[in-house]
């Protein structure tokens, strides 16, 4: 079968009856847009928002348990490394998110959109990878000088077993880290998996052909 | 100077406005999707408009543009329902002077096209605009040769889907 029949009445199809005329043009020229890059752009800022001030949140009180354990300068260095790091993904969010341009060719744009996706993403492991280390550095810190821990856990020095306050301290910690993780998982295969289905099903399509030869 | 811009921008766009509503046509299945599409690609257009060089046809940067928004930045809007969806767009196109054999054909064209996906379309678009294949690799970021072979394989879907 030949497709020219086809492309002639392509090339011979009406003009659009219902044209827009040049007051609604520049009415339409003038508004919001909604695409896929703005959300990102939004959810990506509000994440970076939401990380930063989760580590900023934790409250000076809470910190000064750990003067008795002689590891506040190690925290302060730790803390010192995190703000660079930070400081770091926001340069490189910024600059991926300034090198994207719908004049691109189809491939390269969307390559650009989804580097500003996976800066926000390394930034979400990097929080997570973090927040799990940290917490079984400290864990093993802590679980070294156990005096010091239960003092810290059980400060009124009630009248309850060692081992079972130890116990239910690791048993916390590990489930807060793991409510953390689904909430995390949860958000993003509401966010990201429906914003970006489309676009990383065109991307694969045109990607795969590289690999034909 | 922004009003010169403006103003040169409408103008530009005038012209070539049935390029978009070919390409929202072919992206979208019902009047609310087409709209929505044809204002992001407005919108995407005008954005830009201040980096448009003039060193290409304004129509080639336009195609590129549009394209660009529906593969990439255009998400289906909530609104449209698929119950609603129209099978062709011929509300849009009756015409008088219009050949009945070409309509159909069109009409089939525009249905077997709405099958396809994101890419297929577009390279069936641009050979049914008559683009170089030149142009074609550059505006979806391709080799000229994939672009070829991408491009064959999409004709012979199109084919199988027309075939009676």
């Amino acid at each position: 079968m030949d497709l020219e029949k086809y492309k002639k009445s392509w090339e011979n199809q009406p003009k659009e009856t219902n044209t827009v005329s040049n007051v609604d043009i520049y009415k339409m020229s003038h508004s919001k847009s909604s695409s896929i890059v703005k959300w990102i752009f939004i959810i990506g800022i509000l994440e970076l928002i939401f990380w930063t001030s989760l580590n900023f949140m934790v409250p000076q009180k809470y910190m000064e348990v750990y003067k008795d354990f002689k590891i506040m300068e190690l925290l302060k260095a730790t803390m010192f490394v995190h703000y660079v790091v930070i400081l770091v993904f926001l340069v490189l969010f910024y600059r991926n998110y300034n090198s994207i341009s719908i004049t691109d060719s189809t491939k390269r744009l969307m390559n650009r959109i989804l580097s500003v996706r996976r800066t926000v993403k390394y930034y979400v492991y990097y929080n997570l990878g973090t927040i799990i280390i940290s917490n079984i550095v400290l864990m093993i810190i802590l679980l070294g000088q156990p005096d010091h821990l239960i003092d810290a856990l059980n400060p009124k020095g009630l009248n309850v077993d060692t081992n079972t306050t130890i116990t239910i301290f690791i048993i916390a910690t590990a489930a807060m880290v793991l409510i953390m993780f689904l909430i995390i998982w949860f958000f993003y295969k509401l966010t990201y998996g429906r914003l970006l289905k489309k676009l990383n099903k065109n991307y694969k399509e045109l990607d795969n052909l590289e690999h034909l030869h | 100077m922004q009003k010169d811009l403006e103003s040169k921008f409408l103008l530009d766009f005038e012209q070539n406005q049935n390029i978009v509503h070919k390409i929202c046509r072919i992206y979208t299945t019902n009047q609310d999707a087409h709209n929505d599409l044809f204002q992001e690609v407005v919108i995407q257009l005008w954005k830009n408009y201040s980096k448009f060089r003039g060193d290409s046809k304004f129509s080639t940067w336009m195609y590129r543009v549009a394209l660009n928004t529906a593969i990439s930045l255009y998400r289906k809007s909530t609104r449209s329902i698929k119950t609603q969806d129209i099978d062709d767009f011929s509300y849009r196109i009756k015409s008088s002077e219009y050949d009945n054999t070409e309509e159909l054909q069109l009409k089939a064209l525009y249905k077997a096209i709405h099958q396809l996906n994101d890419i297929d379309k577009a390279l069936i678009f641009l050979y049914l605009e008559d683009k170089p294949y030149k142009e074609i690799s550059e505006t979806l970021g391709i080799t000229e040769v994939n672009a070829r072979v991408k491009m064959n394989r999409a004709k012979d879907k199109l084919k199988n889907i027309l075939k009676p």
